[in-house]
């Protein structure tokens, strides 16, 4: 299950955070997501480790903590997605196509005309197209 | 698939607003309004180049953003791409379109008077034209800021319809 998503602007200034779970703790999902951009920022740095997938917009496992696994992704206007799970066992494909409907949906709420570059995303169409993909993650590999 | 629109639709917008700017709003101002249509410009730039650089790994240096100006991005909004590519390696880049298509059916009016005046038309007809090219300088400015390199963008006419973008990237 999918804890927390997150939109990060290219100066590491949140556009977009939202949490999915019924307990109060997102504060520490927004921790964990704050924690991940140091991360991002190692990755970008110090592209050896990735070896072949240098430079590809996917980032991959940024980081297990105890209870969640932390993905991200960096796209070519250095804006950064975040995706915090609970899920033990996530299959790559999953996640990636899980970024590519995020990043579409990301585009089409900048797209707007009346959204200021840099500045937070209000919009509930977006809110709305954000929890589908939410939900729908993970659904074609459980069954 | 995305929605389409019909060019003759976008193209009378544009000379649309390019005319409200100059003639209505700043009438009496035109470095304003050739302001203003650049801002415009520049967050369509801005917006697009997010849509248009979603599939592809990250540009590594500020040549292959620039080629991908030239390539893909021109491509989308102009189904073709720059004819010539210049560069000093030192930050200045000209981009030649030899038919850009928001010139090619422009015609320069020229004025059916004496001599000395079809001077002054001339300089009044490429004036105007160069109005109609702070648009597409935006778009460009605007892409290349959202990916990550500040620039300045200037347009050239040197015959019609062919029309060159000079870029200088911002240390």
């Amino acid at each position: 299950m999918i804890v927390c998503v997150a939109v990060v602007g290219h100066q590491n200034n949140p556009l977009y955070i939202q949490s999915f779970t019924e307990a109060d703790d997102a504060l520490k999902l927004h921790h964990v997501v704050h924690c991940s951009l140091d991360v991002v920022d190692e990755r970008v740095n110090n592209p050896k480790k990735s070896g072949p997938m240098l430079n590809e917009t996917y980032l991959g496992l940024l980081y297990p903590t105890e209870n969640y696994k932390v993905y991200g992704y960096l796209t070519n206007t250095k804006v950064k997605f975040i995706l915090v799970t609970t899920d033990l066992d996530v299959k790559d494909a999953d996640v990636r196509n899980f970024f590519r409907r995020f990043h579409a949906a990301y585009v089409d709420a900048v797209s707007n005309p009346f959204h200021v570059p840099g500045k937070k995303i209000t919009s509930r169409t977006f809110a709305e197209r954000v929890s589908t993909i939410v939900k729908a993650f993970g659904l074609s590999s459980a069954g | 698939m995305g929605r389409e629109v019909s060019e003759s639709c976008v193209e009378s917008l544009l000379i649309e607003m390019v005319s409200s700017y100059c003639n209505r709003f700043y009438a009496d101002k035109p470095e304003l309004a050739a302001r203003r249509i650049e801002a415009i410009g520049y967050q369509v730039g801005h917006q697009l180049s997010e849509r248009y650089t979603m599939e592809r790994p990250r540009f590594i240096d500020h040549l292959e953003a620039i080629k991908f100006i030239c390539k893909d991005f021109w491509s989308e909004i102009f189904k073709k791409q720059i004819d010539n590519l210049k560069t000093n390696h030192r930050g200045t880049f000209v981009l030649q379109d030899n038919r850009f298509r928001w010139l090619s059916r422009m015609s320069i009016e020229s004025s059916p008077e004496t001599t000395g005046s079809s001077q002054d038309g001339e300089d009044k007809a490429a004036q105007a034209m160069s109005m109609h090219l702070y648009f597409p300088c935006g778009i460009i400015r605007g892409a290349l800021s959202n990916l990550g390199i500040p620039c300045a963008v200037s347009a050239d006419i040197s015959h019609l319809p062919a029309c060159s973008f000079v870029i200088r990237i911002k240390a």
